[in-house]
């Protein structure tokens, strides 16, 4: 005993000959393991306050830094005091303070190991009480802390975060660094017949604050009596035993939490890079001056660069502390609040939980962000053997390996490739075969280990990052060695479910069991435990509920479930699944009809639809960028880290995938170019593309630059539908204003409408494509509000300044001046706009527009809506009625529930089948039943020029009223009230003055009606009270035709007028003749109907056009 | 699967239409804003067959539109999971193709095409078998699976598959 205590002496002599801190605690055990005296030593850095603030709620265990004592070289004095006692452990234990490394796993077991080993010791001393040696015990675990210590703080490990710190045998500390450990440490010690404090200090909690504060303070030096302190250690101790058991709630932890009255933490500034230093000058003052000092503790955290943390109750404290080190200047102090105090001192925890097949990153070296499949783990010496696809430049290996000079291309990293082994003999580099411990053949090559073209390094554990590694598709499919089926590979990824997260499964999922004996059993989710999931199971004669661990289930989809991508490359997409292949998934997605692979565990399913990710920083899906190399493009897909672009090259796509720091800016402008015809084409408008690769597409122009527009064409499933072309392939359909050449222009179908003096125009296209013409004549009736409304007008200032656009309401001092090359209505101040523009040519085309839209009135999802808006335009209020009209969504091209047009225009069947409601109409083409409505209404243009009605503006406001009663019922204004229109005669009756109307525009048409009608074609005569279809044999000068009756012609000849004749709309097989555009007079074959489209076979040339309807008539069967 | 089934609407009525025609003007406009529409629980409404009863039409204040409640019979379409369609493809690409059957969109993907048929690229894309007997292109018509759906707003979208027994193609336009 006496040797033992001069031992210990001998021992506080060496501490306090020792310039800076000590790893007390070892000491401690040592001395406690010798002797069971305390030291008589006093300085005292206490942390009293921290094993307050723990955090259950955070499930973050606190650890406490005492970092500043132990460092190595006392930590290597221990060791030698420790030696004593095992020389085996040391060995293992010297080296794990050389391996800095922390893991949670190799702490553990080595924890294991110090316990066999203090069970032996235990074993050893049983003649001592039981509590002795747990406190030894306790200390060997501080000696972790002290790896802790040496460890980065950021290392630290969550728990349940209901640990209560653990006490100390010595009065050197009177409260320690509680060591966190995770739960299964926690159970263990539970187990195990010594025992390990837990809940230890509660007690002491509970008696009060002040208690502890009173002990914490340093005054245990006498105890010259071991049985004294031998006595009062049981007394500390042996409660501590009793109340073992007590699990600390989650309240009795909140009061853990520091409060006003507890000790403050202040933030010091100190010298950068000195933070520990000053730490130990602190304590190193403290030892000194005892009690004098009034602070607490002071900690350094590696983290924290500039500043150290000092426990004390009042900042006058601290800075008397601080007063005289030279490390500390500018007597900052700062109050770390409250609140913040335990964030100071907890650590995110880091289980890492290694094992063979897991996947990881590397996270230095050439290979840094490279994945790696984990072969062999050596917790022992914290290195583990990975797998990685080699990157090697075997050109700069063979250079080195003989001897010539290296050229050292900075920054530069090899592509990853697996290893040729010829290849490289050819470069003669020496390949050598060795075998590894477990007589593994491998190809050597310098000190490299190659296998199957692979790359086997060891490396330290602390070198890869095994946290959150999500391999993407891509990864492991470069993983997978060529002609390898890849079985492992999948298997393992079951590896990755170790990173999920937690929640993970919710209840009522769907679920597989992928391991064990139940594999394959499916079930939904019920409850969720800690790692335990309860299932019920699918099969019937099973339990209720089973219990699986979490990482033995795997979510379960079927094919056709709607499931939404929450987290991974595609996170955010959402598609339907198609095929289920083990733990992936292919889904189609919603938006780009594309499959998408995923893990099943990303996938939730969700009755949402979105695009998943569409924009990193400034740029989104669908702009227009400039790239780098002053090229430019759409963006058509948004990827992790980059975009996919296509490029701005017409007539071939080409698609780049381009990083965010590559593309330059967004382009943004508004511009507009002139199509082949010479016809303005600005953003929005709606072209055909009429040469190239993509001839025959059409749809609105999204961008436009350089006279390359990107027209997105939603029946074009590649490039999100977005197709390059130039503007002089394009041609304008319908779009905001095209006044071009119209003789030329065979595509632009309301030529005739366009400019007023010509207006008159076949019959049957009105007929066929709806009543548009009403919109015009309606327009006209509102006009006579206001003189400004319905002309066009330029904005002069503003945000719109420059835009043209027509008026369509004046409220107050601002007009309402719907845009023509945005399809958009704007509020714009009156005295912003310039209403001189050049109106007249326009005005024509604005009713041509007008009319344009309900070409497709099917096609519009928003008809329904129209109606309301639609009927006021019979009153004064016939404003607003127009809005719609040319609204965006309005646009005949904007994305449209495709089977409208089925329903109704492309399908005229469908009509007729429900003749009951349109008594009287003839059956061959019910809703086309001659509407002298339609007559008048369709020629309003005509009307007005022929009349020499002035078209100013004021004309036109003021004129209405002689056409007013032209727009009688409004109900040739409702797109396919055709249909109804027969069956209500009333509509003519009121409008008397329609008939007169009537009369003229024939003799107006008869120039512009030539091109429409010609010979051969078959029609459907309406003459008054007589209805029959004939075949046109001659289109005379005046525009009237000869038309022979009957489906084959054979029948009298009569002569009608245009207006009394529209073409039959062909069908489907039909054969047609093409009665306007470029290949007019032409004959073919109708093979298909697509909306308002016809698609033509060309009989000479056997191609196959897409055409407009309108300009088709069915042939008569010669 | 079709049903006939009996809706019920609100037709708003602009007081214009009043007259002994009001019942076919409301009817006929029924049958313009109803049909081809789609809804989520009734899919798509193919036809009026006929008007149940028009209720009393309330005036509106300050617009004189009038409201009636109008219930309907309507024969309403609406695909189903695990139902068997006959479809005409549309549109074939690698990925699969894309069949309507009548207003109804359907993909089939190429993971849901039988093994054998492989996509044949080229003027007519097409899936062909290994043997050349079978060849699914567009205008094909084809027997299909529903096993899984969206229902939009506008519009119901579905995923088939022929991958079944007694499912593909059912009558080859070019073997006509």
């Amino acid at each position: 005993m006496c040797a033992k205590l001069l031992l210990l002496i001998i021992i506080i002599i060496i501490i306090f000959t020792a310039a800076f801190a000590v790893a007390v605690t070892t000491i401690i055990k040592s001395i406690q393991r010798i002797t069971h005296t305390a030291p008589t030593a006093s300085f005292i850095i206490s942390l009293t306050h921290i094993n307050k603030i723990k955090e259950p709620f955070l499930s973050i265990r606190v650890c406490l830094f005492v970092c500043f004592f132990f460092s190595i070289p006392f930590c290597v004095t221990t060791m030698s005091r420790r030696g004593m006692d095992d020389d085996e452990f040391e060995e293992e234990e010297e080296e794990e303070e050389q391996v800095a490394d922390f893991d949670e796993e190799a702490e553990e077991e080595e924890e294991m190991e110090e316990r066999g080993f203090g069970g032996g010791k235990g074993g050893r001393k049983r003649s001592r009480s039981s509590f002795i040696d747990d406190d030894a015990e306790e200390v060997d675990e501080d000696e972790e802390e002290e790896d802790y210590d040496d460890e980065d703080f950021d290392d630290g490990k969550s728990g349940g975060g209901r640990k209560p710190k653990r006490g100390r045998v010595s009065n050197f500390f009177d409260e320690e660094a509680a060591v966190d450990s995770d739960e299964e440490e926690d159970e263990e010690e539970g187990e195990d017949d010594f025992i390990v404090d837990g809940g230890a200090d509660l007690p002491e909690e509970r008696d009060s604050r002040n208690v502890r504060r009173g002990r914490m303070l340093p005054h245990d030096e006498d105890h010259e009596d071991l049985e004294a302190v031998a006595k009062s250690i049981q007394e500390r101790y042996g409660r501590r035993q009793a109340e073992y058991d007590e699990e600390a709630t989650d309240v009795e932890q909140q009061a853990l939490l520091p409060s006003v009255r507890d000790p403050k933490l202040w933030m010091v500034k100190c010298a950068i890079g000195r933070e520990r230093e000053t730490a130990v000058c602190l304590m190193q003052k403290y030892i000194d001056k005892g009690s004098e000092l009034q602070i607490r503790s002071a900690i350094a955290l590696d983290h924290l660069k500039n500043y150290i943390y000092v426990e004390a109750d009042k900042e006058a404290h601290v800075r008397e502390a601080c007063k005289g080190l030279r490390n500390i200047f500018g007597q900052k102090i700062t109050l770390v609040p409250i609140r913040e105090m335990t964030d100071v001192l907890s650590v995110e925890s880091k289980a890492i939980d290694l094992a063979r097949d897991t996947w990881v990153r590397m996270k230095i070296g050439t290979y840094k962000g490279d994945l790696a499949k984990v072969v062999d783990v050596d917790n022992v010496r914290q290195r583990v053997t990975v797998k990685l696809i080699p990157r090697i430049d075997l050109q700069a290996l063979a250079n080195k390996l003989e001897g010539r000079e290296v050229v050292k291309k900075k920054a530069f990293v090899p592509p990853p490739r697996f290893l040729n082994v010829e290849e490289a003999r050819e470069l003669h580099i020496r390949v050598e075969n060795r075998r590894d411990a477990y007589g593994e053949r491998f190809d050597a090559i310098g000190g490299m280990m190659f296998k199957d073209g692979f790359l086997y390094k060891t490396v330290s554990i602390k070198s890869i990052s095994a946290q959150n590694i999500k391999p993407t598709f891509d990864e492991l499919e470069k993983f997978r060695k060529p002609g390898e089926n890849g079985d492992g590979d999948v298997a393992s990824l079951s590896t990755l479910f170790a990173n999920r997260k937690k929640g993970h499964f919710l209840k009522g999922d769907a679920v597989i069991v992928i391991k064990g004996d139940l594999k394959n059993l499916k079930g939904w989710v019920e409850k969720v435990d800690e790692d335990n999931v309860h299932i019920r199971p699918e099969i019937k004669g099973l339990p209720k509920t089973l219990a699986v661990n979490e990482k033995e289930l795997c979510k379960y989809f079927e094919p056709g479930n709607h499931v939404k991508v929450v987290s991974g490359a595609q996170e955010g997409a959402t598609g339907m699944v198609v095929k289920v292949e083990q733990h992936v998934l292919i889904l189609i997605s919603d938006t780009t009809k594309e499959h998408i692979r995923v893990f099943a565990d990303d996938v939730v399913e969700s009755s949402e639809v979105t695009t998943g990710v569409t924009k990193i920083g400034d740029y989104e899906l669908r702009d227009l960028v400039l790239l780098d190399n002053l090229s430019f493009g759409v963006i058509i897909r948004v990827e992790s880290e980059a975009f996919q672009v296509l490029k701005g090259v017409p007539d071939r796509p080409e698609v780049a995938l381009v990083k965010l720091r590559e593309i330059k800016c967004k382009l943004d402008k508004k511009i507009s170019v002139q199509d082949r015809y010479k016809n303005t084409v600005s953003a929005k408008d709606v072209v055909r593309i009429v040469e190239g690769p993509c001839k025959g597409k059409q749809g609105p122009v999204e961008h436009i630059y350089r006279g390359v527009l990107f027209i997105c064409d939603r029946h074009h499933l590649e490039h999100a539908g977005f197709i390059c072309v130039k503007a002089q392939s394009c041609v304008v359909v319908g779009g905001s204003r095209s006044n071009g050449d119209r003789n030329g222009d065979a595509y632009s179908r309301f030529a005739s409408l366009r400019t007023p003096p010509r207006i008159p125009q076949s019959p049957s296209r009105f007929n066929r494509g709806g009543p548009q013409n009403h919109f015009g004549g309606r327009g006209r009736g509102g006009r006579g509000h206001d003189g400004l409304t319905g002309s066009t007008v330029k904005v002069r200032q503003g945000p719109y300044k420059g835009y043209r656009g027509r008026v369509i309401e004046v409220k107050g001092t601002s007009v309402r001046v719907e845009l023509e090359s945005q399809m958009k209505v704007v509020t714009v101040d009156r005295n912003h706009i310039s209403d001189n523009v050049a109106v007249t040519p326009y005005r024509g085309s604005r009713y041509g527009m007008g009319s344009e839209t309900p070409m497709h009135p099917s096609r519009t999802p928003l008809h329904p809506y129209m109606t309301p808006m639609r009927d006021p335009g019979a009153t004064p209020i016939h404003d607003g009625m127009r809005t719609p009209m040319r609204d965006p969504a309005w646009n005949p091209y904007t994305p449209m529930s495709p089977p409208r047009d089925n329903w109704e225009d492309g399908n005229p069947g469908s009509w007729a089948a429900s003749p009951q409601y349109q008594p009287g109409s003839p059956p061959s083409r019910p809703y086309e039943a001659p509407t002298p409505g339609a007559g008048w209404a369709s020629t309003p243009g005509g009307n007005y020029s022929e009349a020499g009605t002035p078209r100013d503006n004021s004309a036109y406001a003021n004129a209405p009223s002689p056409y007013l009663p032209s727009t009688p019922g409004g109900q040739p204004m409702t797109p396919n009230s055709a249909s109804y229109l027969p069956g209500t005669p009333g509509g003519q009756p009121m409008t008397p003055g329609a008939g007169g109307l009537d009369m003229m525009s024939p003799v107006l048409g008869g120039d512009n009606e030539g091109p429409w009608l010609m010979p051969d074609i078959l029609v459907n005569v309406h003459k008054p009270g007589d209805e029959s279809v004939g075949v046109i044999r001659e289109v005379l000068p005046d525009g009237s035709c000869r038309v022979a009756l009957g489906s084959s012609g054979n029948g009298e000849i009569i002569t009608a007028l245009p207006s009394e004749m529209e073409a039959v709309v062909p069908r489907k097989s039909d054969k047609i003749k093409i009665m306007g555009g470029a290949l007019r007079g032409a004959t073919g074959k109708l093979i298909g109907v697509d909306g308002t489209d016809g698609i033509v076979k060309v009989d000479d040339t056997l191609d196959v056009k897409i055409l407009d309807l309108v300009i088709l008539a069915k042939l008569a069967q010669a | 699967m079709f049903f006939h089934i009996v809706l019920e609407r609100n037709m708003q009525l602009h007081p214009r239409y009043f007259g002994r025609n009001l019942r076919d003007n409301l009817v006929s406009k029924l049958m313009k804003d109803v049909e081809g529409t789609c809804s989520g629980r009734h899919g798509f409404v193919v036809a009026v067959t006929g008007i149940e009863n028009v209720g009393k039409g309330l005036i509106r204040d300050g617009t004189g539109f009038v409201t009636f409640p109008v219930k309907y019979q309507c024969v309403v379409f609406r695909p189903f999971k695990g139902e068997i369609l006959e479809a005409v493809v549309t549109m074939v690409n690698k990925m699969g193709f894309f069949a309507e059957a009548g207003p109804v969109q359907i993909f089939v993907s190429n993971h849901l095409i039988p093994d054998d048929m492989e996509f044949q690229s080229g003027d007519i894309p097409n899936y062909t078998t290994s043997d050349g007997s079978v060849k699914i292109q567009k205008d094909s018509e084809v027997r299909l699976k529903i096993i899984g759906t969206r229902v939009d707003a506008t519009e119901i979208f579905c995923i088939g598959t022929i991958k079944d027994d007694f499912l593909g193609v059912i009558n080859d336009p070019t073997a006509i």
